[in-house]
């Protein structure tokens, strides 16, 4: 299910005097199984982007085309395209509304009319890839779960539709170290078994750079760049400009090249710098 | 799909008009006026007046008139339903018949009250939207409470009463915007609103009115808190950062607030009422 994106511009409040354009002429397209982070400043429009992608949002101007399907074509099947494309909203607490775990999991296959026995497998299958133990929490309070058992839960939610595309907005926000790790791992190993396409948006540059294979950054509605996560990073000072950070290690890598090293412009992990640096050295090729 | 687009209640226009720099309780008075004068109107030529009278401030204001009605959007199938009622349901003896239809029949005492009804309704939201676009929450607070002020001598806690309606005018738009993202975060997950039977669309109220219910729970604990950590006990010994002045031009504009007001009883009592 490619994502095609033609010339799409959108406003908020359009026709109002709050009016205010979030997008402007975007153009872009996501394969099949990729992995693309969508990271910008705050306001940069990365979620109206995306909610752009399940018809939350309809364009003002331009095209969506999902599968070869306009989505603002009557008869575009809307229901149908929102299993297919699953979003996963930042706050947990605007979707979890069933009191337990398993049967608001089971909330997005019940609208699907799936039979009963079906729903009870999805959910199973669900906890299990998020790593929610189903014997531990299918009868779970919903409000007894923690931060990061809820973003678990939430994207249980989504994933029990069975999407082929799944956009993950910002889901790692307000949680700690630990919390953020376990969702972070339990979307690559979906990434890699699964091989959903999948659309992290997100703040962090760190968790871009670890997972994404492609990073479109947005600013003031505008597609900034859009290229292999390697390739973004190497305009690091631009990045810097529109109030992004680097990754971490990136930090200490550009100092280091300021300072004479012969580095590669973009590592994205420690691994590559400390190979990367002992090259260097090897080769004495530090000027200073 | 926007929720909050149509929102105009409790929104502030933010402006440097004549009409946004008039002291507070002078727009807060002038408005209970307008809703004071809006109670006893019975002709369609009073109506007029109040439109000329709305439209006069909205340009001064700069309000665009499309953005000051779109509030009234939402409103309109009750407004109809209510005019409806009253075209079939009141009647005075003697009222000719329009037309009648099985059991039901129309006069023109009906049609006459429901048209002055739904005006009414029209104008009471349009007169209040006007006061909240051009007045910012801060000044609305102030000028309320001092308006309140005598009320505190026989023990009203004026302060604390003012507060919870400013509050409950900035939830509506708070509310809504949450109500945006829930629904989002269903719709994500295949409700169709717009689809099946009176059932199935009632059962869909609930996954959004539950996380709506306890996310404002949510949020009025937060809110008591931030306001505790900032050391709120009510209004007593509480100061003013801005302390409210009565200029000339809000004397010039309750002049003819007063002059407005005039004319419109001059209206009430001489034109016999339609009906």
């Amino acid at each position: 299910m490619p994502i095609e994106v033609n010339n799409l511009s959108y406003s908020y409040k359009k026709g109002t005097p709050f009016e205010k354009q979030v997008l402007s002429n975007i153009n872009l397209k996501i394969n099949d199984g990729e992995f693309v982070g969508i990271i910008g400043p705050t306001q940069a429009g990365k979620t109206t982007l995306a909610q752009h992608f399940n018809a939350l949002l309809v364009p003002d101007q331009g095209r969506v085309i999902v599968n070869g399907v306009d989505l603002a074509e009557k008869k575009a099947d809307l229901v149908k395209l929102r299993h297919n494309v699953g979003y996963v909203f930042q706050n947990p607490d605007y979707q979890l509304f069933e009191p337990t775990v398993g049967e608001d999991i089971a909330f997005g296959p019940r609208n699907q009319n799936l039979p009963p026995k079906e729903i009870e497998n999805r959910v199973l299958e669900a906890m299990a890839q998020v790593g929610l133990d189903y014997d531990t929490f299918n009868k779970r309070d919903i409000f007894a779960l923690s931060g990061g058992q809820k973003r678990r839960a939430a994207i249980a939610g989504v994933l029990a539709c069975k999407p082929q595309i799944m956009i993950l907005d910002d889901v790692t926000a307000g949680l700690d170290p630990g919390g953020r790790k376990e969702i972070i791992n339990v979307i690559k190993k979906l990434h890699h078994e699964q091989e959903i396409t999948t659309i992290y948006i997100s703040n962090s540059m760190d968790e871009i750079a670890a997972l994404a294979e492609r990073i479109i950054v947005l600013n003031q509605g505008q597609v900034l760049f859009d290229d292999q996560t390697g390739e973004v990073f190497l305009h690091a000072r631009k990045l810097i400009d529109i109030g992004l950070e680097l990754p971490e290690v990136m930090n200490i890598t550009t100092r280091l090249i300021e300072a004479g090293f012969n580095l590669p412009g973009a590592i994205l992990s420690i691994d590559q710098a400390v190979h990367a640096i002992a090259a260097s050295l090897q080769k004495g090729q530090v000027d200073a | 799909m926007e929720l909050t687009k149509n929102i105009t209640l409790g929104v502030y226009l933010p402006g440097n008009t004549l009409i946004h720099t008039l002291d507070p309780r002078t727009k807060i008075v002038a408005t209970a006026l307008l809703i004071t004068l809006l109670l006893f109107i019975k002709s369609y030529l009073a109506y007029v007046l109040f439109l000329i009278l709305i439209i006069a401030i909205l340009i001064i204001a700069t309000i665009p008139p499309g953005y000051a009605f779109c509030g009234l959007k939402p409103m309109l199938p009750i407004l109809l339903l209510m005019w409806i009622f009253q075209l079939f349901l009141y009647s005075t003896p003697g009222a000719t018949v329009i037309f009648s239809w099985w059991i039901f029949s129309a006069t023109d005492a009906g049609l006459h009250m429901g048209n002055l009804i739904s005006m009414r309704v029209l104008f009471l939201f349009t007169v209040t939207t006007i006061l909240t676009l051009t007045t910012s929450i801060v000044s609305l607070t102030d000028g309320l409470e001092s308006l309140l002020n005598p009320l505190k001598k026989i023990g009203l806690p004026t302060q604390e009463l003012v507060m919870t309606m400013i509050i409950a005018l900035r939830f509506v738009l708070i509310l809504a915007e949450e109500l945006d993202k829930i629904i989002k975060a269903q719709m994500a997950r295949g409700v169709a609103f717009d689809r099946g039977n009176f059932i199935q669309k009632t059962r869909n109220l609930f996954p959004v009115f539950l996380p709506l219910f306890i996310n404002a729970f949510k949020r009025a604990e937060e809110l008591i808190v931030a306001m505790e950590a900032r050391s709120y006990s009510g209004g007593k010994g509480r100061t003013k950062m801005k302390t409210l002045h009565m200029g000339r031009l809000d004397l010039l504009a309750g002049l003819f607030m007063l002059l407005f007001s005039v004319l419109v009883v001059y209206l009430i009592l001489t034109i016999p009422p339609a009906i």
